[in-house]
């Protein structure tokens, strides 16, 4: 060990550490990854662009399941006017229009598109073994319902995922908006038990339409800066 | 039925004019589209009203409402804007949209809902065409027939596609300018694509039109923009020229089947078996298959003769059987075709064989059968009067080892080789000595000759004999193998191999020496004849111009024809003079009349092992 070196090392090694926090806070505004090394292997914009794929492709899945349901149960039948239409998540307070959507916040966004994936858990797991254990299950409409729900659970984990890396501090927040129509699912009277699944689907593709209209604006907004 | 078909339709103009006429023939207005090119904002259309007649409905008022997120309120509202987006429409501006909160509109005219209808807006959301087409020629193929190029283009300017609010495809279209159908090629979400494989000199006109990814419909096409490549190459091709491969290959496919089909029905018998080769059939050269079919047999027979493996059964079975005991018989029998025994046989050979060549063969008994014998014996002499002369010729014609004295040979043919058979036929050969001498002596030194003659000829046809060409003072003979044309020469053919005891036994000059022998002969000697007679134009030239000097002769002409050529004359026969010698044999000049006794075996010729116990 060379005597005359240490001091010298020592002075480099203060200075590349301090350069290095001054940097650090001067970074770009693309957040970093104070979660650790662990969770960081994935870049953020990776984690978008599966998130907005993930989302397209649960939208594309409400849309089908719903015009096959609509096609072979309801149609014509005016059920779009008759069903009360009234989503479990329209208590949450989402954006309706282009002006509302800018408003809000990037925090209050990602929150409240994890809300709306943590709310459509449980009823998608009851469309599962409702439309399973119908006498005749239509295999399109189960497959997709399976396939949804099953999607719509790994785009949670890649929401947290990105929540936890833009804003590690956010607290975990369970709240959620809860599903009460199973009972309307089982009915006997076939009407009401066709008018709630069709509630159902139809508040399906609204929704999986906004999360996937919400991450859209979100990528664009945080990874592209407004400019995709 | 023409009234009733006038009758019907005057009711049902009358009934229409009814209708009509209750409304004033006015038509209500009708929502025609509802659309939103951004997302942002939306205006519906409807039809106008139109009126005739006195009766006026009123102004046409549009009403809408949307469903608040709890509940379904009923309250409709008037249209905000009747004005922005033109005539018989109503804009709904920003404010007034939402996207996910489903709308109903209707119309009423005079208080009475003339339409309604309920949608959200993301399913009437139609975008606005593409601005600023442009393209870029990429590369000109090699040819400079084909280019491709790059088109590109901007979203319409009020999509918002920065924010990512908006997400658009676009689908292109294109088409060469004098065709009336568009190519069209498949969406794309980037906003510029190339399109490959353009012809150069033609021009082509190219649009564009958008859709929002997941709903909504497609768009206006946007302006045409017209592309016209610039010709790089000064040879205009007027259209492509592509080798007509399939035609080629479906005519050539075609030529070659009825080809093939022409030859293999045609009668041209050397093309069909050059494609065609014939499966090999048993055939028998020179016998036409058809007769057998016809029953000619004596015909078949008479060919058949000719070969010498033809054995026809016209003996009975038992003798044939028995005919086929003797395979030493068989190089001998051989000869009996030779050419120079039919030359140097006579008539008789001729036309014994005419009967049918029962005594051709080969394969005859062995020589302990005197019976058979006889019968071919007398068969022979019945045949032909000189058969006693033939024989023995022929039978001398076979070269023996036994050294056939040449005089002996012209005189009795074959006594000296044939001791042991001699002894019966002897007196038959020596019998017949004075005959063929003096009268046939030519001939039948002809005979013994060509029989000599076919010796070697049949010496020449197996590796059998060979002519000593000379003998050593020790007492051992030298031989000179291959040398075909050997007349009857004093020295004898000595074989050291040689077995085939028939021929060298067979006395010239006495057709029958010996039963055995004859019966080993007979197969000999009618093959002589028959060749000889078959061959009459070999020509009886005497090889040997004296008995004595049988070295002279030219050779046969019999044998000229198998061989080419006589060679040198060479003495073929001397007579052994010692034959115990287990040395050799020592041959003598002069012809012995009988040789050594111990030849002499029952049936007239040599066996195989009497030969080998006396030479070494």
């Amino acid at each position: 060990m060379n005597i005359k070196g240490s001091p010298w090392k020592a002075g480099s090694l203060l200075l590349l550490l301090v350069s290095n926090l001054l940097l650090c806070q001067s970074v770009a505004p693309l957040p970093i990854c104070p979660g650790g090394a662990a969770r960081c292997q994935v870049t953020l914009r990776d984690l978008f662009d599966r998130a907005v794929v993930l989302s397209h492709y649960i939208h594309n899945l409400s849309s089908e399941m719903f015009s096959e349901f609509d096609k072979r149960y309801t149609h014509g039948r005016g059920f779009i006017t008759k069903a009360i239409n009234s989503c479990h998540t329209s208590s949450l307070a989402t954006p309706e229009d282009k002006e509302q959507a800018q408003q809000i916040n990037q925090k209050d966004f990602l929150s409240l598109i994890v809300s709306i994936l943590r709310s459509w858990n449980e009823p998608l797991y009851h469309l599962v073994t409702e439309v399973r254990g119908m006498q005749e299950a239509p295999e399109a409409i189960l497959s997709k319902a399976v396939e949804i729900e099953e999607q719509t659970k790994r785009l949670l984990e890649g929401m947290e995922l990105i929540v936890s890396q833009v804003h590690p501090e956010t607290k975990e927040n369970e709240i959620y908006p809860v599903w009460s129509g199973l009972s309307s699912l089982q009915m006997a009277d076939e009407e009401s038990r066709l008018s709630a699944y069709y509630n159902l689907l139809h508040c399906l593709r609204r929704d999986s339409h906004k999360i996937d209209n919400y991450l859209k604006l979100l990528k664009c907004r945080i990874i592209h800066n407004n400019n995709c | 039925m023409d009234l009733w078909q006038l009758l019907l339709t005057l009711a049902l103009a009358g009934s229409s004019d009814a209708f009509s006429g209750s409304e004033d023939s006015s038509k209500e207005p009708k929502f025609t589209k509802c659309r939103s090119p951004e997302r942002e904002t939306f205006s519906c259309h409807w039809t106008d009203a139109v009126y005739h007649g006195s009766k006026n409905l009123g102004p046409i008022q549009l009403f809408y409402t949307r469903r608040n997120t709890q509940e379904w309120t009923q309250e409709w509202k008037e249209c905000p804007d009747y004005v922005s987006a033109g005539e018989n429409s109503c804009y709904f501006n920003s404010s007034f949209t939402s996207i996910w909160i489903p709308y109903c509109i209707k119309l009423t005219s005079n208080g009475g809902t003339v339409d309604e209808k309920c949608f959200s807006v993301d399913e009437i959301v139609q975008p606005d065409p593409p601005i600023a087409l442009n393209w870029t020629l990429l590369n000109v193929s090699l040819t400079g027939i084909h280019a491709d190029i790059q088109v590109r283009w901007e979203a319409p300017p009020n999509a918002d596609i920065q924010k990512g609010w908006m997400v658009l495809e676009y689908e292109l279209q294109y088409k060469e300018v004098n065709e009336t159908k568009w190519k069209m090629m498949d969406p794309i979400l980037s906003t510029s694509v190339p399109v490959y494989s353009l012809k150069v000199d033609k021009e082509y006109e190219v649009r564009v039109r958008s859709k929002q990814r997941n709903s909504g419909n497609y768009g206006e096409f946007s302006e045409v923009l017209y592309v016209t490549l610039p010709q790089m190459s000064q040879f205009t091709c007027e259209e492509d020229f592509y080798f007509p491969w399939l035609l080629i290959i479906i005519f050539g496919i075609f030529g070659l089947t009825v080809m093939l089909f022409v030859f293999l029905f045609s009668k041209q018998q050397r093309i069909k078996m050059l494609i065609l080769p014939p499966v090999p059939v048993p055939k028998i050269k020179g016998i036409d298959p058809d007769l057998f079919k016809e029953g000619k047999l004596e015909e078949v027979n008479t060919i058949l003769a000719i070969h010498d493996s033809y054995k026809p059964e016209f003996h009975s079975d038992d003798s044939w059987v028995e005919f086929i005991e003797l395979d030493i018989d068989e190089p001998d029998e051989k000869t009996e075709g030779s050419d120079t025994d039919r030359l140097l046989s006579s008539d008789h050979e001729k036309s014994h064989s005419n009967l049918g060549v029962k005594d051709g063969d080969s394969g005859r008994t062995s020589c302990c059968e005197p019976d058979i014998l006889e019968t071919d014996f007398n068969a022979n002499d019945i045949h032909e009067g000189t058969s006693e002369v033939a024989q023995p010729q022929r039978l001398k014609g076979e070269a023996d080892l036994l050294c056939l004295d040449q005089k002996n040979q012209n005189n009795s043919p074959y006594h000296d080789a044939c001791p042991a058979t001699q002894q019966p036929s002897v007196i038959q050969a020596e019998k017949n000595k004075p005959q063929p001498l003096p009268t046939e002596g030519a001939e039948s030194t002809h005979q013994a000759a060509h029989i000599q003659l076919s010796n070697p000829s049949s010496l020449a046809n197996n590796d059998f004999y060979a002519q000593v060409s000379d003998i050593t003072p020790a007492g051992s003979v030298v031989l000179s193998p291959g040398q075909k044309n050997k007349a009857g020469m004093s020295q004898c053919d000595m074989h050291p191999e040689m077995v085939s005891l028939c021929q060298e036994n067979f006395l010239m000059d006495n057709a029958y020496f010996c039963e055995a022998d004859a019966k080993k002969c007979i197969p000999v000697a009618p093959h002589v004849k028959v060749e000889s007679h078959i061959q009459p134009s070999f020509n009886q030239e005497d090889i040997y111009i004296t008995t004595e000097s049988l070295t002279t002769a030219a050779g046969r002409p019999g044998t000229a024809e198998h061989v080419p050529g006589s060679e040198m004359p060479v003495p073929d026969y001397t007579s052994i003079h010692i034959v115990q010698s287990p040395q050799g044999l020592i041959l003598n000049a002069t012809a012995l009349p009988l040789p050594d006794k111990e030849f002499l075996s029952s049936c007239g010729y040599v066996s195989t092992d009497q030969l080998n116990k006396i030479m070494p």
